[in-house]
């Protein structure tokens, strides 16, 4: 918290369990496949003719992909080995209870329904659904204050942002233009 | 000096009123948001990045500088008055802050932290207004390939210093650096990495980077493992005048003046950012320390506490030396601050002092102003802050996700960001999870850009030939400091980690039982004068919960 630079401290989390460590193999075999596929989609890359000895649009999507499969290999490696690395500490984080899957995906759907809400019932109403939606998740206990919260958030947002600060927020979408505000 | 001119220009126009507001609104910020947990300096300087696409420049950088220092000193607190015996091992003010709270000493910790960062704060930006404008003079003379010599050390030692190894913060840089490819290359005008898809052509915005790995990310991470319960808050009651003892001055003064000392030149080389200058505080602190004041390390010296915050708030500064002048980003915060500067399409470097000279020093002396207010409001606000802890989690976490869509959607007006928004914050998530450090991730997305353009100016200008990427004398000092950093810093890194694991538990009694043993022969008034105090203000109970900001919904946290 002091510093910005405080990712990745050592910590004093439990050595990694069967279920964080298959996670963690797969996330980084992921990795491997990616980088694969970074080094074989820029041979597609297309280089304009008559720019042969300056460096063209290939040579640095190359080193990028090669740093990544060199340091993907190792970390593998080091995986393999048994070195693995520690979650990220912090004051409201527990580690030493288990991952609530369920909490995380409904956060995730509440944001995503962003891309639904804002066009068709624009932005207030939006956040609103946002911010119940993932209040409620988080473990808020009286869906009304979390409606009204968010609500709330919505207008002062678009009235800060929107009408004061000139960004082009939608007041309604596609479904609510009958509000007619 | 010609210097001290601009400077008071600077002041002139810093000071207006609707600047100083700017001033505090980003002071309070800066502190609200270093004092909660969770949230960092990146992260709230990534989901105020809108704010850039309605203010005017200078009222945005001034807001940024309040929130860059203000964070500082908001952490402080944090760290010293909150018991969570995982974390605050980690930093090295709470080695220290937190025992002696659990003392009975924490508003000494917190005043030495405050009046330190103060001090050290000052003396770093007068530092910095003296060296930046020489270092951009200086820096006109480099060529593309100096530049890409520089931007290569920050690859290299932001993606091998910051995180638990070295390879771990390669793999993150390198994904950074893929990221930063996406779009229509500028050169040739070939699209790379767009699967096709048109709104990539422009490559992704670098706004959706920052808050996607630092705000959602955060805040999806958090969400999957949220602690319940109350955070257990150590208690202040002491007052005014106590604060701090005759000794704690007499102690603290020396580390204030040598955590500036060694917390600005680390935080002007790309050396690991503020973390390798705290620690080198605190080692220097504990050797220096006089015989009968050494046994208290570890039990909560008051040098551990001044020297690290001070070196913390001079490296804070330090960042901002290679920013300005050379445009190179050293932290994630710094590389946000970065991408605030491109979106208004200033790019910070050498140029910037005779372009932006109005800016520039108008930021500077804001430094020095917000410095000041910091200092005014937080030793009296400290039960203010405090109360901020108590704000329910749910509602903090889900608040965050709003700016986070504001940040977004802003950026482009699209909802297809959104969507990568959510891809780039489920990779910050998993990226926590499995011990992969963020910051060299945003620092290779928002450099690489740049450092291929001028890598590809320096192969125009050799028509191809690669040893001209060394042919200069300040190439081959900067790749000799490089290594030279890296493996000075990695050696600390293994001694602070060795150390860390060496420290006791050590129980409250007898921490205190030191300090009475020191303090025996030391007369010092103990008459309880005004009060300091994070339990004694009056409890504000809201008949509803309507109020996202308001302290005393608490209950459901």
């Amino acid at each position: 918290m002091t510093s910005s630079t405080t990712a990745g401290a050592p910590s004093g989390a439990p050595a990694a369990s069967r279920s964080a460590r298959i996670e963690a193999m797969a996330f980084v075999g992921f990795l491997v496949l990616l980088s694969i596929a970074v080094l074989i989609a820029t041979t597609t890359i297309r280089e304009p003719p008559g720019s042969t000895n300056t460096l063209g649009a290939r040579v640095v999507p190359y080193a990028v992909g090669g740093l990544l499969l060199v340091s993907s290999l190792v970390v593998l490696v080091q995986q393999l080995r048994g070195r693995f690395g520690h979650a990220e500490a912090g004051e409201d984080v527990d580690l030493e209870h288990g991952t609530s899957w369920g909490v995380t995906g409904i956060v995730m759907l509440s944001f995503l329904s962003l891309m639904v809400t804002i066009p068709h019932l624009g932005w207030p109403l939006g956040v609103t659904v946002l911010f119940t939606g993932a209040s409620l998740a988080l473990g808020a206990k009286r869906w009304w204050a979390a409606a009204l919260i968010g609500l709330t958030m919505g207008v002062v947002t678009q009235i800060v942002f929107g009408t004061l600060l000139g960004l082009s927020l939608p007041v309604t979408g596609t479904l609510t233009s009958w509000i007619g505000l | 000096m010609d210097t001290w001119n601009l400077l008071l220009e600077g002041f002139a126009t810093a000071l207006q009123p609707i600047y100083l507001l700017f001033a505090l609104l980003g002071v309070l910020l800066g502190t609200a948001v270093g004092v909660l947990p969770g949230i960092g300096p990146a992260m709230t300087v990534a989901l105020l990045l809108p704010i850039t696409y309605a203010l005017e420049p200078t009222a945005a950088f001034i807001v940024f500088a309040g929130i860059y220092y203000g964070g500082m000193y908001g952490g402080s607190t944090t760290s010293i008055l909150l018991n969570t015996p995982g974390e605050s091992a980690s930093i090295v003010t709470a080695l220290e802050g937190n025992k002696m709270a659990r003392a009975g000493r924490g508003a000494a910790a917190l005043a030495t932290a405050a009046i330190g960062s103060f001090v050290a704060g000052t003396i770093a930006t007068v530092l910095l207004t003296l060296l930046a404008p020489t270092v951009a003079r200086f820096a006109v003379s480099l060529g593309p390939s100096d530049y890409f010599a520089l931007m290569v050390i920050a690859f290299l030692t932001v993606g091998a210093l910051l995180g638990d190894s070295a390879w771990r913060g390669m793999l993150s840089l390198s994904i950074g650096l893929l990221i930063g490819l996406i779009g229509v290359d500028t050169l040739t005008g070939q699209a790379r990495f767009t699967l096709g898809i048109p709104q990539l052509g422009d490559g992704i915005d670098v706004v959706l980077v920052a808050v996607g790995l630092f705000a959602l990310g955060e805040a999806l991470y958090v969400g999957s493992r949220l602690r319940g319960g109350e955070l257990p808050i150590i208690p202040i009651t002491r007052g005014w005048r106590t604060w701090m003892r005759r000794s704690d001055w007499a102690r603290s003064w020396k580390s204030w003046l040598r955590g500036a000392g060694i917390g600005f030149p680390i935080g002007s080389i790309p050396a690991g950012g503020a973390d390798v200058a705290t620690f080198l505080s605190y080692a220097t602190e504990r050797s220096l320390a006089k015989p009968e004041y050494k046994a208290q390390f570890g039990k909560g010296a008051i040098e551990g506490v001044a020297g690290p915050e001070s070196a913390n708030n001079a490296a804070a500064a330090g960042v901002l030396v290679p920013l300005l002048t050379l445009g190179i980003p050293t932290t994630a915060t710094a590389a946000i601050i970065l991408s605030a500067f491109q979106t208004y399409g200033i790019q910070p470097g050498p140029r910037l002092f005779e372009t932006q000279s109005t800016l520039v020093w108008a930021l500077i002396a804001s430094l020095f102003i917000g410095n000041t207010l910091l200092l005014v409001l937080n030793l009296p606000l400290v039960g203010m802050w405090v109360k901020l802890l108590q704000i329910p989690r749910p509602y903090l976490y889900a608040g965050i996700l709003v700016f986070a869509g504001l940040g977004a959607y802003a950026a482009n007006f699209t909802v297809f960001d959104i969507g990568v928004l959510l891809v780039l914050g489920v990779l910050g998530f998993f990226m926590r999870r499995l011990g992969f450090p963020i910051a060299p991730l945003v620092v290779g997305a928002i450099l690489g850009p740049m450092a291929e353009e001028q890598l590809r100016k320096a192969m125009q200008i050799a028509q191809g030939d690669p040893a001209y990427l060394v042919h200069s004398p300040f190439s081959w000092f900067a790749y000799g400091a490089m290594a030279l950093i890296i493996v000075l810093a990695l050696w600390l890194k293994r001694r602070r980690a060795r150390y860390e694991a060496s420290l006791p538990a050590v129980d409250t009694t007898a921490i205190s039982e030191l300090d009475e043993q020191i303090e025996l022969h030391e007369p010092h008034p103990e008459v309880d004068r005004g009060r300091l105090s994070t339990t004694a203000l009056p409890k504000v109970r809201r008949s509803g919960p309507n109020h996202p900001e308001g302290p005393g919904v608490g209950g459901d946290g």
